[in-house]
């Protein structure tokens, strides 16, 4: 019962993942940017990216330089 | 108070037909801005060549290369200057302030890479692997645009010039 409410639990709290892990938003690292772009190749909002403010504003400076370099596209239309 | 030095990271693209000779050119004028501001280059390098995710001025493809220096502010200025210059072979630029930690993570990413450096344009490379390991967490958030104004305006005409099937 109890580990059935802790597994509720974890799947529903995220932690950040880079303020966990020790990985650098580098815009030039594109197999972990294009992780937060949707089919629709836009930014992930927060809410299901999981990550913190600071990290959520981070991302998307960060993504949007990708785009600006055609490492990432700005849209499916291209 | 005196101009201290900064650390900088240039990327840019050039378009994937481009003559070695003409690229020489643009990367002789990128070194004399850059020593005739009290600089060094920390690393010089060809990146990758990869597919653009949108075409830039007919091009589908391009060639990134790399270029980590120290030196006055100005040089940063001057190099943009000279990117935008050559803005028909050079499809792309951007120029970040980095932190000195990153620059010499950078520096000896390179020394690591350097030997198999020859047998890397594997085709479907799309990530280099000099890019993973790096964990400084302060390099990004210290990181201050460069990107000038011109910059930007030339990267939306291009993408408009793109879509309307290009004028250049
Ligand atoms: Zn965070």
């Amino acid at each position: 019962m109890d580990s059935r409410r802790d597994k509720r639990y974890f799947s529903k709290k995220k932690v950040c993942r880079f303020c966990t892990e020790p990985i650098e938003m580098d815009y030039k690292n594109v197999d972990l940017l294009s992780r937060f772009i949707t089919d629709r190749k836009k930014i992930v909002p927060r809410r299901n990216s999981g990550l913190c403010a600071y990290h959520q504003r981070q991302l998307a400076t960060t993504i949007k330089r990708t785009r600006f370099m055609a490492l990432l596209p700005y849209t499916v239309l291209h | 108070m005196a101009i201290t030095p900064n650390y900088y990271e240039t990327l840019y693209v050039t378009r994937p037909d481009l003559q070695e000779e003409a690229l020489a050119t643009i990367q002789n004028k990128l070194q004399d801005s850059i020593s005739t501001n009290q600089g060094e280059i920390i690393k010089a390098e060809k990146w990758a060549e990869r597919p653009l995710a949108y075409e830039i001025q007919d091009h589908k493809r391009g060639i990134y290369y790399i270029l980590v220096f120290k030196a006055l502010p100005d040089a940063s200025k001057e190099i943009e200057k000279h990117l935008q210059f050559y803005n028909t072979d050079i499809l792309r630029f951007m120029t970040l302030k980095i932190t000195e930690e990153a620059a010499n993570k950078s520096k000896a990413s390179q020394e690591e890479k350097a030997p198999k450096a020859e047998t890397t344009p594997a085709p479907k490379a799309e990530e280099p692997e000099t890019v993973k390991p790096e964990i400084t967490k302060e390099a990004t958030t210290e990181e201050v645009i460069v990107e000038t104004e011109a910059n930007v305006e030339t990267a939306q005409e291009a993408t408009t010039t793109s879509e309307e099937g290009g004028n250049q």
